[in-house]
């Protein structure tokens, strides 16, 4: 009762004291639309006032020369100094770039001039003129240190995002959070909901502890205002997509004289006696790819009471696939209401509930057999149907390669996600200077599908020949909560000690089942549960999972009149990831920072108006790997035949390591941040080095523990170290030309350096990915070498004559001895011998510079926005060839060498055994690339053409995405990415990210 | 506002409640699935626990392809010289170090041993009626494990009644070949004495295949006597008899005949992949052995490896009857049956028709790696041949060597032999080699035999008796082993 009393007290103080003058205002915002729920405060004093409804407030007490701050957040702060006691009109400002701009940063929020970290901020204002189908599009070219690449371009297919490197061989995701709830799936997300997002890239991400190495990506989605009207929302585009781009592929009579050749080249008969007549042939890309439909609509409804703000918003949108058209549909529905209410002026509640609901099909892609590797491959003088009218049949092609029209056709899946997501917390202000949260956020979310696979004949010998009817159908469950309290204490003391401190615990638990059944000879609208004989596809175990985190954590941050900045976070995590001796963590961090322009030397400097110095150094933790991997476990696979019938018995799963331990990483940053010339010139630029050790990684391990048997795997262990630094530069600027000409320029660029220090697993190198058929594994990580460097042969032109051939060492080994037109490969280690030892670095996936480019230019009622963004550096391996006596073949060819001097860079065209075929750097390429991202033309109606109270706003626009490419690379799309830290950038015919066409509006009212 | 504040204190108190209350052991949670420390409290648990050691017995199709290949019999064949290198090196003998089939080879035999050991580690756990039998058949199947190491490797970690945990692979050193077949006697003894001749189920390990492994355990250390001994009990007191029709003798329907002395057992009931080729519960080789791109009837499609050679084929005797079963002539049945197909790599016109795959199977996918066909791995056949090899290398009766040679002979519709001594021996080898041809053995004979040099083109005496240990596994055990002589 004591604090109570004590609040009473003070404001009974007060009270007594104030003097007579009041004063009058009403606050509005850019539109001129009032604005309730200003904070105004008289400076120095314990006067205020917030705004009602309809924007009015009065104050009593104040006097001439007193300073008011108004304040609301997503607004600049402004100051007024009071002159007289007449009534005041203050307009509020919508902030995107001010330094008071509040950002969220873990368990709080600071403004941008107390940062000490390295931190990005994308607005809503962004994410409006971007469009993303996905949230995470967002962030591509928009932020330093951050890269996105696709997995993908098919509808609802997943980005990978990577902060600052890769640190790890295992999992690299940031930590996702939307509003303090962790959001694995973005695909989830409604990008309109969202306000901003937050990327923290440094050790102040350390509050995060055992999840933050990564980096944390905090999402805060849209809230009402209190004491605002009802308003509406509504936008909606629709457009089309199409593909990018279409590869050379050889016309049916050059690919007929190519295999012609080849055939003739090893003394067999020519398959195409005939060529005249056969023309250009079937063109297969252009029977895959098709113009596919997008459209999206959100309404949004925001209103706030005099203690209590909602904020209500819907979605959807539908997307067809470019290759596959609805047979690669995404779908999306999303509703989210958040509702916060002052209970009382001390006790803050909120709460939001999401819901989303996903549906998504999808074609094989990116793989051997794919739909697009499929229609590189077949033969453009095969038709797509037969005189029957059944699907030609991909004779003579090799195994993998089928008629893709078929494939398609052949294609049934269905995965809906509907997930339930929702958060409450409370906040508590006592004893003046406190602040105790409590909050839990909790996450449900049901994953049902099936695929099926209709029995199918694609031609002799065919892998994807199917005799049985094959369904599989299932329904995982997951669940998770986390459980956040804090207290914080706040309180500044002599007007030039700031001191904020956090103290609070965490709990997470995620849990779950997995259920599959796979069911034979039914048919497609058979349930698998009616079938006669069902499998359980989770015999072996492994179904049901649980996970937790236990974390404590306190963060302290003092700043000396806002000019020397310092704050300090520890955080204790435990996990069940690891076994009793290792299972808990500390990891502190720590970081200054110091406003060089508040000193008295740059004071008054007209150029600088604000400059900070700051840096950043912390310990962050990595936990993600797989349950229980420190005790040994019974869910391998040990199946045998007993009187011919399946008995299943049990067998050790993936082999144990008690002894593993987190992954840490030592994160280092240093920055500068500056505004110059009144603002118009932003900048930061950033060095950071990541150093991960210990990394968490399941490298291949001795065959005598028995890591290869069905169902078992090989151990985590703690082996390796790997480095990341470079730097960032960000610059913006903005102009005004005149009242009605605005524009802003901003460029980031980041550079970037992997190095992988140490693996300590036996062999010092851990391999991955997959080239060709039955081919070693092209990437590796191996020490003093990017993670995931493509590890081949070198080439050295081709042999031109025998002569050459008998004058170089023999390449038998590498499958055949070669003969004049063959690849020449080079003897890298000089000892006179081709062989397996000649393989070494031949590129890597990493880019060494990415960039971003934003350009936006206001013109009276036009709105014009650009975005660009640039990787330069990554290597992507060609695999999209099956290299076939009959597969076809891109244009290229058409340079083969075919005699003495005819070419130096491609291989004759044979049937005859060669080693042309082997992973060298013949089939990796430069895979740098400047994308233009978007483009937007927007026009707004004024207010006086719209001639409504009403209507608040009106916009309409045309936007492309994808607008164009620059590359030299010769495949679909350099942008994307399987994201695997080592086996990454490898193109088995990646589905290309489309080029849209929108027609879009948006309606305020 | 009563009410109001005694929320905020409620807030207040749940956060400090959760704070404080919290304790460590929130993140002690045990996994659902059996922890393998704590695992063998019934029964049905050593059951289970076989099984899986039975399982690893279907990953053995490797090793009988490139048994094969390895031989004089058949080339590697498959789609081009670069398919499947490891394959292809192995057929021409320029095999290194560097090969990711010897590999597989190395650690499925381990996963096998790991498995069988799994039991036998806690085989004082528990007493139940019947445990004998169940360790007898855990002890089989290590020593089926360690003797196809043994073959294949040379010196290789012993390891007895306990698993290799994870660190054991830098300290533990390769025990000599010896002290390896030592073990694998020991516990073949083990399980003839404790397994009956006829089971139950079809597809358990008999008595019969305990006696006819030591037999062939103590033939390949040129033991004669003991293996003529315990091979002739076998042949006196166990079930097993010739078929007398050769020609369905690999069909499908039948296996697991009396001619069966141990038989790996193989099904189309479940999918599987080319991930994880030893996961799947059909027999690889059938596939990876089938007709390119082949349309036509009773065969199905396939890769065209493992394709014999003009050499072993021409080697048939015309009134052979065993060779239209164990080779297809790929041209002459095109053209008796209108077939088609597709030529790979090494295509020399001639199939392994014992293990190609057939029509009449369920297909279930990748239909190439689900061919149910079971693979006869001792057959009374072999039986008989090793007992005649045994008594007459040994020296001890060349009449019943003859005896049981001819038993084979007469069955594949060849006149009896009246040859003795050296020439018998030889007469037994091409007998054996015609037998068996197609099935796994021949390299491993040729080797065992002292004639692999002469009939292998690019065998290197000296080196190529054993395989390298893949330098990669000498690596992950810290460096400390030696490489096999030559590679």
């Amino acid at each position: 009762m004591r604090f109570t009393c004590f609040l009473c007290f003070a404001l009974f103080t007060a009270t007594i004291f104030a003097q007579t003058n009041s004063l009058n205002g009403t606050t509005f915002d850019a539109n001129n639309v009032p604005l309730g729920g200003v904070n105004v405060i008289v400076s120095g004093q314990n006067n205020g006032a917030i705004s009602d409804f309809d924007g009015n407030f009065t104050l009593n007490g104040v006097s001439i020369g007193d300073v008011l701050e108004f304040s609301y957040i997503g607004f600049d702060t402004r100051q007024i100094t009071i002159s007289n006691f007449n009534d005041l009109t203050i307009v509020m400002q919508e902030n995107a770039e001010s330094l008071d701009e509040v950002v969220v940063v873990g368990y709080g929020t600071q403004t941008k001039k107390e940062l000490t970290g390295a931190v990005s901020v994308v607005s809503s204002a962004t994410i409006d003129e971007l469009k993303p189908t996905q949230i995470e599009q967002a962030l591509q070219g928009q932020v330093s240190g951050v890269q996105i690449t696709n997995q993908s371009g098919a509808p609802g297919s997943a980005s990978n995002i990577r902060i600052r490197g890769i640190s790890t061989n295992g999992d690299n995701r940031p930590l996702i959070l939307v509003d303090g709830n962790v959001i694995e799936d973005l695909s989830v997300v409604n990008p309109s909901d969202v306000a901003s997002i937050t990327v923290l890239k440094d050790a102040t991400a350390g509050i995060y502890g055992v999840r933050a190495a990564n980096g944390v990506i905090l999402i805060t989605t849209k809230t009402g205002r209190k004491n605002s009207e009802v308003k509406f929302d509504f936008g909606t585009y629709f457009g089309y997509q199409q593909t990018t781009r279409k590869l050379p592929a050889l016309s049916a009579t050059d690919y007929a004289l190519l295999v012609n050749e080849s055939f003739a080249a090893n003394g067999e008969a020519l398959p195409f006696p005939n060529v005249a007549g056969l023309g250009a042939g079937t063109d297969w890309q252009d029977e895959v790819f098709e113009n596919a439909p997008i459209s999206n609509t959100t309404l949004t409804v925001t209103g706030g009471g005099e203690k209590s703000s909602t904020s209500f918003g819907v979605a959807y949108l539908t997307q067809d696939g470019i290759v596959g058209g609805k047979r690669a549909n995404f779908d999306r529905f999303n509703a989210r209401l958040n509702y916060n209410l002052d209970v009382l002026e001390n006790l803050k509640i909120n709460s939001s509930v999401l819901f989303s609901g996903t549906t998504r099909k999808a074609l094989s892609e990116n793989a051997l057999g794919s739909v697009l590797f499929n229609a590189l491959n077949m033969a453009p003088t095969f038709s797509v149907r037969d005189e029957n009218n059944r699907f030609t049949l991909a004779e003579g092609l090799g195994n993998e390669v089928i008629n893709p029209v078929h494939q398609i056709k052949n294609t049934f899946n269905e995965n809906r996600v509907r997930k339930l997501s929702g958060a409450f917390g409370a906040t508590y202000n006592f004893l003046k200077y406190f602040e105790a949260q409590g909050r839990i956020q909790a996450n449900y979310a049901e994953v049902r599908g099936y695929s099926f696979n209709p029995i199918a004949f694609y031609g002799s010998g065919k892998v994807f020949n199917n005799d049985r009817e094959v369904k599989t159908e299932y329904s995982h469950l997951f669940r998770d909560y986390t459980f956040d309290a804090f207290i914080k204490y706040k309180r500044t003391f002599n007007e030039a000690h700031n001191l904020d401190v956090t103290l609070g615990t965490s709990v997470f638990q995620t849990t779950g089942r997995f259920t599959s059944f796979t069911a034979f000879d039914i048919s497609r609208d058979t349930r698998v549960a009616d079938a006669p004989e069902v499998i359980n596809n989770f015999q072996n175990g492994g179904n049901i999972f649980d996970s937790r985190l236990l974390s404590y954590f306190a963060r302290a941050q003092y700043n000396y009149k806002e000019k020397y900045l310092f704050s300090a976070v520890v955080r204790r995590d435990g996990s069940t990831k690891f076994g009793p001796e290792n299972k808990f963590g500390i990891f502190p961090s720590g970081s200054v920072g110091w406003v060089l322009s508040e000193e008295s030397f740059l004071n008054d400097n007209s150029t600088i108006d604000f400059l900070k110095l700051r840096g950043s150094y912390g310990i962050l933790g990595n936990d993600r790997i797989p349950d229980y991997r420190f005790v040994s476990l019974l869910n391998g696979e040990g199946v045998y035949v007993i009187n011919d019938e399946l008995v299943f018995g049990i067998a050790t799963g993936a082999i144990s390591n008690p002894e593993i331990q987190w992954e840490e990483q030592k994160s280092l940053n240093v920055g500068v941040d500056a505004r110059l010339f009144n603002n118009r010139v932003t900048l930061a630029a950033d060095y950071f080095n990541r150093t991960t050790t210990n990394l968490l990684v399941a490298p291949e391990v001795s065959g005598i523990l028995g890591p290869t048997a069905p169902g078992s795997s090989a151990p985590i262990v703690n082996a390796g170290d790997v480095r990341n630094q470079g730097f960032e530069f960000q610059i913006g600027y903005f102009g005004d030309i005149s009242k009605d000409v605005k524009f802003n320029i901003n460029y980031n660029v980041t550079t970037l350096d992997n190095e992988v220090l140490k693996v300590n697993n036996g062999t010092g190198i851990i391999q991955g990915g997959s080239f060709g058929v039955g081919q070693d594994p092209p990437s590796r990580m191996e020490t003093g070498f990017p993670i995931g460097y493509f590890y081949g042969y070198t080439t050295d032109g081709i042999f031109q004559t025998q002569e050459e051939v008998d004058a170089h060492p023999s390449q038998l080994a590498l499958g055949a001895n070669a003969q004049p037109g063959d690849i020449r490969f080079a003897d890298v280690n000089g000892d006179g011998v081709i062989n397996p030892d000649d393989r070494s670095y031949i590129g890597d996936p990493i880019p060494d510079i990415t960039m971003g480019l934003n350009l936006s230019l206001d013109i009276k009622n036009f709105d014009f926005q650009m975005y660009i963004f640039s990787s330069i550096g990554n290597e992507i391996v060609r695999n999209y060839e099956r290299n076939q006596a009959r597969t076809n073949r891109t244009t290229y060819y058409l340079d083969r060498w075919t005699g003495a001097g005819t070419s130096t860079e491609f291989p004759r065209a044979t049937t005859g055994a060669t080693s042309n075929a082997v992973f060298s750097d013949f089939y990796v390429e430069d895979g740098s690339f400047v994308r233009a991202q978007n483009m937007q033309l927007g026009y707004t109606f004024s207010q006086k053409l719209l001639n409504s109270e009403q209507i608040d706003s009106f916009r309409i626009y045309a936007s492309v995405s994808n607008v164009f490419t620059l590359t030299k690379y010769r495949g679909y799309d350099p942008a994307a990415s399987s994201g695997a830290p080592i086996g990454g950038g490898i193109d088995f015919g990646f589905y290309p990210t489309p080029r849209t066409y929108l027609l879009g509006l948006n309606l305020k009212f | 506002m009563k009410s109001n504040r005694a929320l905020g204190f409620f807030v207040l108190g749940m956060v400090l409640f959760t704070v404080i209350s919290c304790s460590d052991d929130f993140v002690e949670v045990d996994s659902n699935d059996p922890n393998s420390e704590a695992f063998f409290n019934t029964e049905q648990d050593y059951q289970d626990a076989l099984i899986g050691a039975y399982d690893m017995l279907q990953s053995t199709y490797i090793n009988v392809m490139l048994g094969e290949i390895a031989s004089n019999n058949t080339l590697a064949g498959g789609e081009s010289a670069t398919d499947v290198i490891g394959i292809q090196q192995i057929d021409d003998m320029i095999h290194t170090p560097v090969n990711q089939q010897l590999r597989d080879i190395w650690g499925w035999m381990y996963a096998g041993v790991n498995r069988a050991n799994f039991i036998l580690e806690f085989q004082d756990n528990l007493e139940f009626e019947g445990k004998a039998a169940v360790l007898a058949q855990a002890r089989f199947l290590r020593a089926y494990y360690y003797f196809e190491l043994v073959k294949w490797f040379g010196d290789v970690p012993l390891v007895v009644d306990k698993r290799f945990v994870f660190g054991d692979q830098f300290e533990v050193d390769r025990t000599p070949k010896a002290a390896v077949y030592a073990q694998i006697e020991e516990d073949l003894i083990f399980a003839a004495a404790n397994l009956p001749y006829v089971q139950a189920e079809t597809g358990r390990i008999t008595k019969g295949a305990a006696q006819a492994l030591l037999g062939k355990a103590y033939l390949f250390q040129n033991k004669f006597s003991e293996a003529a001994s315990v091979l002739e009990n076998l042949i006196q007191n166990g079930p097993h008899a010739l078929l007398t029709d050769y020609t369905n003798m690999f069909e499908n329907d039948n296996e697991n005949t009396v001619e069966s002395v141990f038989e790996v057992q193989y099904t189309d009931l479940e999918g599987a992949g080319f991930g994880c080729l030893q996961c799947s519960e059909g027999n690889v080789a059938v596939g990876f052995n089938g007709i390119r791109n082949y349309t036509g009837p009773t065969f199905e499609s396939g890769f065209s490896f493992n394709v014999p050679t003009q050499e072993i084929f021409n080697l048939f005797e015309a009134a052979d009857v065993r060779r239209a079963v164990a080779i297809l002539d790929i041209d002459a049945w095109a053209a008796e049956t209108g077939a088609t197909f597709s030529v790979g790599f090494e295509h020399t016109g001639f199939y392994n028709r014992k293990y190609i795959s057939r029509q009449g199977d369920l297909n279930t996918g990748d239909a190439n790696l689900t061919n149910p066909n079971n693979y006869r791995s001792i057959r009374y056949a072999d039986v008989l041949l090793m007992a005649a090899e045994a008594l007459n290398r040994g020296n001890i009766d060349d009449n019943r060597a003859r005896g049981y040679l001819n038993q084979v002979r007469e069955r594949a519709g060849l006149d009896a032999t009246d040859l003795g001594g050296s020439a018998l021996t030889d007469a037994i080898f091409l007998d054996r080699r015609l037998e068996l041809v197609g099935e796994g053995h021949h390299f491993f004979d040729l080797v065992r035999t002292g004639r692999a040099g002469s009939d292998i083109d690019g065998f290197v005496p000296g080196k190529h008796e054993v395989f390298p240990i893949p330098s990669i596994e000498i690596e992950l055990a810290g460096n400390r082993w030696q490489q096999n002589p030559g590679y």
